[in-house]
């Protein structure tokens, strides 16, 4: 590398033309032509000296003194010469030094700039999961109210009708016997034949209907556990015939649903919860087998449950509507739903999945569109 | 760094002239200009000066020949001293063999004095060289003027420091300045001498390299500096 200080030599003092002119002049004022040249050239030649170092050579002349007198004036020269080179050489260093030294602060900055990016992108990526979480929370929050504060309703009312449904139940009972006795004591008529069987019934009917209420309210119960609010042993068919109850009722029985529930364990869980999963899936494929362009005759849910790897698998299957590739990505979301406004809440698979989830299992969804869907629950057991 | 061309036989050491502004490093290079007669001396050039301070630096180069034929040269800068030539302070400084620290001992410049000794240990380090190893002779200029600092003051100062005993000068009447000069050349010749074998390979002994390069012109009253 070159620095300032370096001595220089004749060409970077002068150049070619330069050169031609000193050397014009120079012979113009000797009484013989003079030549100055940086390497000796040879036979008798006065060497010219800038600070102590031999620059150049001269030539010619008519003798040793007009030499000599022509060097200490190409010295003097020099010095002016060289004086600005190595004034405009520090200033070309310093303006190097300078540039590369701004050129490093820019690389300095540069980089904690992008550190801070990164820190700030690191941030954003914080805040945005924090309010994921907070929002998730508060969506749980939300549900578990609603599923609280309707299993009371559930379970109160539940409570209210047992008592009357069992005495209702059991006076119908009572009632048809005397029916039979009163029977017998009136006069064999046609008319009163006719009455008492109607009067049969019309008794075994309330009977049949109390039961059902029975029945309801018994799901009802088994649904909202109100009692169960912790996690207890839970029998998984059990709680899945109960939804299925509720699904047909919501729809008028009306749906064709075939069961294949093998003998499981009981496993630990939240039995409630559960049971809102499983409506919610059962719910889903009714929804789905009911759509418009499904004919309603052909539509077939299939609830299977089975042991497998330690663990209990339930399957929900449908051969209705499936879901569109477009809305598959974004069915877990929670508040996102395909349903016309009023109709659902977005929230079936958010709180089926966080409830499996919880559960430590898995919930796992296929499904194509026009075919079918197919939901496998995963619970392990403990 | 010592700069040596092995296809010339040519060793070139620079000495840095450094201290605060106005402290008189351009007068002494002109006093050695005037004083000194050594073997070879070239034309003391000064750059560029406005009201009489220096722009961009000061260089007189001197040199002798070793029996080996070696070729040394010793080419003396001055840096400007003002503060804002600081990049300048540091191109010249950078690759220095030797430092002459000019003080100013007036009373009022003392904190100047602080300055630019700190400036000098910074832009050292920022050039790649070590105060602590480098040979440096430390003057205290001035001393013809009233109100400056007493000189054992001073020394008391400066004793535990590898720079100890200061030169006390007066560069404008041209004393003090070859002995500051001489300080620096021993101080010198032990870091070169280590590296080039000096006495061993080109004749050049302690004595020698510091009286050759150091000799007085017969202006000057023998003896009067040592």
């Amino acid at each position: 590398m070159l620095n300032f200080e370096d001595d220089p030599t004749l060409t970077q003092l002068l150049n070619d033309e330069q050169l031609a002119r000193l050397n014009h002049s120079l012979s113009a004022l000797c009484q013989a032509p003079i030549t100055l040249t940086e390497s000796h050239p040879g036979g008798d030649a006065t060497p010219v000296e800038f600070n102590l170092e031999t620059v150049g050579w001269l030539s010619g002349g008519k003798d040793q003194q007009e030499r000599a007198a022509a060097a200490g004036l190409v010295s003097f020269l020099m010095m002016f010469i060289g004086k600005y080179r190595l004034a405009a050489n520090l200033h070309h260093d310093t303006t190097e030094a300078s540039y590369a030294e701004l050129q490093r602060q820019n690389d300095a900055l540069r980089e904690s700039e992008a550190r801070y990016r990164e820190l700030s992108d690191q941030l954003q990526q914080k805040v945005d999961e924090q309010v994921g979480v907070i929002r998730q929370t508060q969506q749980e929050l939300y549900e578990s109210a609603r599923l609280r504060s309707v299993g009371q309703l559930a379970a109160g009312v539940a409570h209210e009708i047992n008592n009357p449904i069992g005495f209702i139940s059991s006076n119908l009972r009572v009632a048809r016997d005397y029916v039979k006795e009163m029977q017998a004591m009136l006069p064999d008529t046609e008319d009163n034949r006719e009455l008492a069987t109607d009067f049969n019934d019309l008794l075994n009917e309330s009977i049949d209907g109390a039961g059902r209420i029975a029945d309801i309210v018994a799901d009802l119960k088994t649904f909202s556990s109100i009692d169960q609010a912790d996690y207890t042993r839970c029998n998984i068919n059990a709680l899945l015939t109960s939804a299925i109850h509720l699904v047909q009722t919501e729809y008028d029985h009306g749906l064709h649903i075939m069961e294949q529930l093998n003998d499981l364990p009981e496993i630990s869980g939240h039995p409630s919860r559960l049971s809102q999963t499983f409506f919610n899936l059962l719910d889903n494929a009714a929804q789905a087998i009911r759509s418009p362009d499904k004919p309603q005759d052909n539509g077939r849910i299939l609830v299977k449950t089975l042991e497998q790897n330690g663990s209990v698998q339930v399957i929900i299957q449908d051969n209705g509507c499936g879901i569109a590739d477009s809305h598959r990505p974004r069915v877990f979301d929670a508040f996102y739903t395909s349903r016309p406004v009023g109709s659902g809440t977005g929230l079936g698979l958010t709180v089926a999945q966080d409830t499996v989830r919880a559960h430590g299992g898995q919930l796992q969804l296929h499904s194509r569109e026009g075919t079918g869907t197919r939901v496998l629950l995963t619970l392990p057991i403990n | 760094m010592p700069d040596f061309s092995p296809e010339d036989n040519k060793l070139t050491l620079k000495v840095v002239f450094y201290g605060p502004a106005l402290s008189g490093k351009t007068t002494n290079l002109m006093q050695l200009h005037t004083l000194l007669n050594p073997e070879r001396k070239g034309e003391l050039m000064v750059l560029e000066t406005r009201d009489d301070r220096t722009l961009f630096f000061d260089m007189l180069p001197i040199g002798l020949r070793g029996t080996s034929g070696l070729d040394l040269r010793l080419k003396l800068y001055t840096v400007p001293g003002q503060v804002q030539h600081d990049s300048t302070r540091k191109a010249v400084l950078s690759r220095a063999d030797g430092v002459v620290f000019v003080a100013d001992s007036q009373l009022n410049q003392q904190d100047n004095n602080a300055i630019a000794f700190g400036n000098l240990e910074e832009n050292l380090e920022k050039v790649g060289l070590d105060i602590d190893t480098l040979p440096m002779a430390v003057q205290f200029n001035k001393r013809d003027l009233p109100h400056v600092v007493a000189e054992d003051e001073l020394q008391g100062w400066w004793a535990d420091t590898p720079w100890a005993p200061l030169i006390m000068a007066s560069a404008l009447k041209g004393e003090g300045v070859i002995r500051t000069f001489r300080t620096l050349l021993d101080r010198l010749y032990t870091v070169v001498d280590d590296e080039f074998h000096l006495a061993a390979d080109h004749g050049i002994n302690r004595r020698q390299f510091v009286e050759r390069l150091s000799r007085s012109s017969d202006s000057e009253v023998p003896g009067a500096e040592f």
